[in-house]
């Protein structure tokens, strides 16, 4: 049986420059609606000298997820690479993985019937859906499948400090070990690790 | 009753100005909601949520939805119905307003309770398109089950409120163990009755305030955040766990209130449907109010 890698997401705090470039760059590629952002960067401790620090989120597609616990109708579904990816037509919006998730990631567009919550929408890890990979359908309801085409995905890609990661667990470590190294501080491990992948 | 009305009106009207303006998830919103999981000092409501709605809630729900039917047909078979005659007389105790409400309040429960199911089980529904329609559903039929709770909860407050002897029939469980027909001394409403009552109207009430939290998600209540100190993501969290918990006590007294009216007490389903009850049925389960109506020069 072939070795899957597990994909993560790694973004440097002491890299991001909260300039917003990934949130953008992300809803271009996958023409989200407005109201929409996959990926948004947050900037924690606020004011607070020595403290403050912008880090950019999206789904972590966590180890355990959470949202494919809770989800009532089970439209999640984990792919051996570890991406969580979900069915958009079984979904039907009940708000379950957003209370679940420790990111606030899921995101529900008003499109249904009496203004109520539609298909859940989140970050994809740019590898589409349940649906024929790059097909007219995936596209419109899942965005681009950047990973079928062997591509980054384009949060990581664009990131213009390369504070932004994506890739095989063992390759983000090394990059995150040498950078630590480098700078002889910040060990500890990136905003959201220890929910998303337990430290491992 | 008009200031709940306002209320709820007002609380509508908040949630659909809050989609206008800024989210409270998604937005500044964001870091705040998502900070304080699984921290020590937080309450934990996030992994507390995951913990329960996928290791226990849809459990519970199957063995309620399969426990309660059980225990009644068991009932059924061992202790049966208790028949009263029909062709005595009857006194009419539940006047057209009474009717109305409570067959609204009823149709809605009929729709609500089985759409709740649907929801719960949807994985062996298959999601999609059967199971949104039932969430759907069981929004819109929130809304005349809203409209009468209020007025429920009024005319039939005086009933409802327990008593003394209300123990002693907790004690026996209302005479409905043995086959024989006891004297029962309860007023208009026996225990259980009145228990349900305050598990539909409360229970009720709970429901659709924790539903159209859910519902309406990004809505905007300053002061719920003031009064509880949580975070929005927060506070749906606790709304879901509430409409969950509170959803087995309303579904469990909604079936037996089914079973009693329509097979445990054979015919009693008409009173609410026609607005008589029977002289003989009120003259053994409701020996208190019996007497207080021929005192009345009723019957």
């Amino acid at each position: 049986m072939m070795e899957y890698a597990r994909m993560k997401f790694y973004c440097d705090e002491s890299r991001c420059i909260e300039c917003d470039g990934c949130s953008i760059a992300c809803a271009e590629a996958h023409e989200l609606p407005v109201g929409i952002s996959r990926r948004k960067v947050i900037t924690i401790n606020e004011g607070i000298p020595g403290k403050e620090f912008s880090t950019s989120v999206a789904c972590m597609h966590c180890t355990d997820a959470p949202c494919e616990q809770v989800c009532p109708v089970d439209c999640f579904y984990i792919r051996e690479d570890g991406i969580v990816l979900h069915d958009k037509e079984k979904c039907i919006g009940c708000g379950y993985c957003l209370y679940a998730c420790p990111f606030g990631a899921p995101q529900f567009p008003r499109d249904g019937a009496f203004g109520a919550k539609g298909a859940m929408d989140k970050c994809t890890m740019c590898a589409g859906g349940p649906l024929e990979t790059n097909s007219e359908k995936e596209r419109h309801l899942y965005g681009q499948n950047r990973i079928a085409e062997g591509k980054v995905p384009l949060c990581a890609a664009m990131c213009s400090t390369k504070a932004l990661l994506v890739g095989d667990a063992q390759s983000v470590s090394n990059i995150f070990r040498a950078r630590v190294a480098a700078r002889g501080k910040g060990a500890n491990a990136p905003y959201g690790w220890d929910k998303a992948y337990k430290n491992q | 009753m008009k200031k709940y009305l306002y209320m709820f009106i007002a609380t509508l009207a908040l949630a659909s100005v809050a989609w206008a303006t800024e989210s409270q998830i998604w937005g500044e919103m964001r870091i705040q909601n998502i900070l304080g999981y699984g921290q020590e000092e937080s309450l934990k409501l996030g992994v507390l949520f995951t913990f329960l709605q996928s290791k226990y809630f849809a459990w519970i729900f199957l063995a309620v939805l399969i426990g309660v039917p059980t225990v009644f047909f068991v009932h059924y078979k061992l202790v049966g119905p208790k028949v009263f005659p029909h062709s005595h007389k009857k006194h009419y105790a539940f006047n057209l307003f009474h009717r109305t409400v409570h067959q609204i309040a009823a149709i809605s429960f009929l729709v609500l309770v089985p759409t709740g199911f649907i929801i719960v089980f949807g994985d062996f529904f298959g999601g999609g398109t059967l199971v949104r329609m039932a969430k759907n559903l069981h929004g819109i039929f929130t809304i005349p089950f809203a409209i009468v709770v209020i007025p429920m909860a009024l005319m039939w407050l005086k009933e409802a409120l327990f008593n003394f002897e209300d123990v002693k029939w907790f004690m026996i469980l209302g005479g409905y163990l043995s086959k024989e027909k006891q004297i029962i001394n309860a007023t208009q409403f026996n225990a259980g009755q009145k228990m349900w009552y305050w598990v539909a109207i409360l229970g009720g009430i709970t429901m659709i305030l924790s539903g159209a939290m859910m519902f309406f998600l990004d809505f905007k209540m300053e002061m719920l955040h003031n009064l509880t100190g949580l975070s929005q993501i927060d506070l749906l969290r606790v709304a879901a766990i509430v409409h969950n918990v509170m959803g087995f006590a309303v579904v469990a007294l909604f079936i037996t209130h089914v079973y009693m009216s329509m097979f445990a007490i054979k015919g009693a389903v008409n009173s609410i449907i026609t607005g008589y009850v029977e002289e003989e049925e009120v003259k053994f389960l409701h020996n208190a109010w019996y007497k207080k109506l021929k005192e009345k020069g009723k019957f």
